[in-house]
């Protein structure tokens, strides 16, 4: 289920016995849940109350179960003690090794809650994947608790005051004691809301002494002004489930404030609950879940955060040991979160955390479902393992923190481009041509002198003034494509297709873009349209092959085209291209080699050539035949580009280096050749030079890579 | 062909590359056996499994015929073809769960698009 349905509860969580269908706010009903899904919830986050802390239940206590309070109004947790009691107390198992996989694979197989039976077996299964679990858990001390705390709970059905009674010592350590006592207070909150706070107070208290928890002064006396706030939470996220950049940046603010509240692990929980926009909660889980294994390296002492750094600590420790230990000690892992000691971390996450909620795109919230059906058991494992071993480096934890600076880049170019892939057209900002007299012939003559950039920006304002002038539209793709941006190109050749849907260069240039793009059917569609508009050729192409087009039915169609008439170059140039969609590349070479001798000073034609070549691996002639483009046409940007593709290929990183930076020069728009030169600068153990790369900084990569 | 996934251009790419003398050094270096899952739109939805063996050099359309992948990456296919461009950071890509991965995470790490043939542009 997703990550807002765990917030906000969605249809499938209407939980009975529980009076929110808040399942992420019923997280405070730990310890009260009787249902497997809060257990669930439990088994993700680990809790304070920790595995060893069963040995101690393990007491002889007998039969108490029918001396408890509450009892005599209702039967249930006595029917089927065992499964409920054991249910529960897995619940109380801090999250071992194979914990957190089994919590998914728990959530996305009950989606609503089932009897208690047929928990009994998932759990067995559960169970046996353990082996550190102990066998011991069945016994009556759990049953105990659980069936008290569980008549607490239902007490609250009945609006009937809870009477304390003495029970007998459970054993429970002073963690377990406080985690209750927080953890019911908030619950009775939740479950009581409508009654007076000191119905409330009263409710709690007799809990708590029956537990002999003391109901410490302390956390009383924060009790209201703690409780007020996620009173407000609370109403706030009934009354509206409309995600607002507001409850974000309160919750963040609020976060900041809390932080500070060594006690006080459950404001987080609680503040959760205000996560339920539409996209956050999956994003954020996803960082949480991230978030959680940095938490857990923290907590096993394996990095520290020192001023503002994160540091891996020195040693490997057994993990799982550990693990153990740390949750013996009774501490909350939230409590280990908010010390001191990571002060620094949390707001600086925080505070990236809330502008990536604005950054956001739509994300898609079955990530939750699908990453459940994996075996997260051996990567979780494997995991562990490596951090063990220290095979993942410093680097890691670094990498992480430093990811988010990355992410909102790239969300910002991401933007970019799915404008274009779309087909919309970008126009440039600050364009000086436009209000030129007559843009379209200053562009073609710009065009004409290779200055290709220039030329976009003219033929922009061209086609701003007049939208419908097709050879203005023409002429900015194939500008485009020269320039190497397939999108733009596409964007702009499309609009010159509405204006002019015959003309033959369009569907060609349409026809090659797409292949460059690796979208075939769309490609193979303009290269058939070429050849249905072209006056000679349109006798061979049927209206009924044009709505199931198979590439094997237009490649037989274009060799007979190229039969009548041999001396086109252009059916050979199509057909290179239909070889390049199938991958046929001997046969495209021989198409291009063809139309080369046709027509021998195209420029395009040789780099046509050169990319199949390069695509079949013939890296070294690929090269002669980018060298015959760029001699035709100096400030062909595409061929540098390529150029630079295939001296990377053969490892040759150096060189490429420079041929990527020199189509930088000609078009630092040219998305693709900054990540190549990115890709050749690490492989070149260039790292000196990436932060140049990061910023732009093109003329400090000319000076340093000239050709 | 008009099903094709853009992702099964890019392995056979790869699985020429995998002949040439910088594809036996990347084989030698790695020698590891990936599989990936690749799906057309979204991850785990009507996926199309590719082996990249690089012990032996095999780019096979289909899942691994031997014991275990060393790892396993799950990712849609516009996704795959960002990665190799360079478009699309591996931790980030996993943050947002673009990419999800099965199986031993050193290997998954030395998986990255420095090592993978770009195509070039007709």
């Amino acid at each position: 289920m997703a990550m807002r349905d765990l917030v906000a509860g969605g249809a499938a969580c209407a939980v009975p016995g529980s009076s929110s269908s808040n399942p992420l706010g019923a997280l405070a009903n730990t310890l009260l849940g009787s249902s497997s899904k809060t257990q669930e919830r439990l088994k993700e986050i680990p809790t304070a109350t920790a595995t060893s802390s069963e040995n101690r239940f393990f007491q002889d206590v007998e039969d108490p179960l029918r001396a408890l309070p509450g009892a005599e109004f209702e039967q249930q947790p006595f029917s089927h003690p065992g499964g409920q009691g054991s249910e529960f107390l897995w619940g109380f198992r801090s999250t071992d090794q194979n914990g957190l996989a089994d919590a998914w694979d728990e959530i996305e197989r009950s989606h609503v809650p089932r009897p208690s039976q047929a928990n009994v077996p998932q759990l067995d299964h559960v169970y046996d994947r353990g082996p550190q679990l102990q066998p011991t858990v069945y016994g009556p001390p759990q049953r105990v608790l659980s069936n008290f705390l569980h008549s607490f709970v239902e007490s609250s059905h009945g609006g009937i005051p809870f009477r304390p009674a003495p029970l007998p010592l459970l054993g429970l350590s002073e963690g377990d004691k406080q985690c209750i006592r927080d953890r019911s207070s908030i619950m009775a909150r939740h479950f009581f809301a409508d009654k007076n706070e000191d119905f409330i107070n009263a409710q709690v208290n007799a809990l708590l002494s029956s537990l002999d928890i003391d109901s410490d002064a302390h956390a009383k006396g924060r009790l209201p002004r703690r409780f007020r706030d996620l009173e407000d939470y609370w109403n706030e996220s009934q009354g509206s489930l409309r995600p607002g950049p507001h409850l974000a940046d309160g919750w963040i603010s609020e976060f900041s404030q809390h932080r500070l509240d060594h006690s006080d692990p459950d404001a987080w929980a609680h503040a959760f609950e205000r996560q339920h926009g539409a996209n956050s909660c999956v994003s954020e889980f996803e960082q949480n879940s991230k978030f959680l294994q940095f938490v857990s390296k923290m907590s096993r002492g394996e990095l520290i955060i020192d001023d503002n750094q994160v540091k891996p600590a020195a040693g490997p420790s057994d993990w799982a040991t550990e693990y153990q230990q740390k949750y013996t000690g009774g501490t909350s892992w939230a409590d280990e979160y908010v010390r001191d000691e990571v002060s620094h971390g949390p707001d600086r996450w925080v505070n990236e955390f809330a502008t990536e909620r604005e950054q956001n795109g739509s994300v898609d919230d079955q990530w939750v479902n699908e990453f459940s059906k994996l075996h997260v058991n051996d990567w979780v494992e494997e995991f562990g393992q490596q951090v063990e071993e220290g095979a993942l480096g410093d680097s890691s934890a670094d990498a992480w923190a430093n990811a988010y600076d990355e992410y909102l880049n790239e969300q910002v170019a991401v933007k970019k481009q799915s404008e274009a892939s779309r087909g919309v057209y970008v126009f440039s900002d600050m364009n000086p041509y436009v209000g030129h007299p007559n843009p379209l012939r200053e562009g073609q003559e710009l065009f004409r002198k290779g200055l290709l950039s220039e030329a976009v920006l003219a033929l922009e304002a061209e086609v701003l003034k007049n939208p419908d002038n097709a050879e203005g539209w023409r002429l900015l793709g194939i500008a485009h494509a020269e320039n190497d941006d397939d999108q733009q190109a596409i964007a702009a050749m499309m609009r010159a297709q509405e204006a002019d849907p015959t003309n033959l260069e369009v569907l060609l240039a349409l026809g090659v873009s797409h292949t460059n793009e690796l979208e075939q059917a769309a490609a193979l569609k303009y290269l058939y349209g070429w050849l249905h508009n072209h006056s000679k050729y349109r006798t061979l192409a049927t209206t009924e092959l044009a709505n199931s087009l198979h590439y094997a039915n237009v490649a037989r169609l274009f060799n007979e085209a190229s039969q009548m008439s041999p001396e086109d170059a252009d059916v050979h140039i199509v057909l290179g291209v239909l070889y390049n969609l199938s991958r046929e590349y001997d046969r495209a070479i021989a198409s291009f080699q063809m139309a080369l001798k046709l027509k021998p000073q195209d420029y395009s034609l040789w780099n046509k050539l050169g990319a199949t070549q390069a695509n079949s691996v013939q890296s070294a002639d690929a090269i002669l035949a980018y060298q015959q483009a760029l001699d035709l046409k100096p400030n062909y940007v595409r061929a540098w580009a390529n150029m630079g593709i295939s001296y990377a290929n053969q490892g040759m990183y150096e060189e490429s280096i420079r041929y990527y930076v020199r189509a930088l020069a000609m078009n630092p728009k040219a998305d693709n050749a900054w990540q190549y030169l990115r890709i050749s600068l690490s492989c070149a153990s260039r790292n000196d030079m990436l932060e140049a790369c990061d910023r732009w900084n093109i003329d400090l990569l000319q000076k340093e890579f000239p050709l | 062909m008009a099903t094709e996934l853009k992702s099964d251009a890019i392995f056979d790419l790869v699985r020429r590359f995998l002949e040439t003398d910088e594809g036996i050094k990347l084989r030698k270096k790695v020698n590891l056996v990936y599989q990936f899952n690749i799906a057309p739109k979204k991850i785990g939805i009507d996926e199309v499994p590719y082996t990249l063996n690089l012990k032996t050099g095999e780019v096979i359309k289909g899942p691994y015929e031997g014991s275990k992948p060393d790892a396993t990456f799950f990712i849609s296919d516009e996704d795959f073809v960002k990665f190799i461009e360079g478009k699309l950071n591996p931790q980030i890509a996993f943050l947002r769960g673009a990419v999800k991965i099965k199986g031993s995470m050193s290997a998954a790490q030395k998986f990255s698009p420095a090592i993978f043939p770009k195509p070039s542009k007709l």
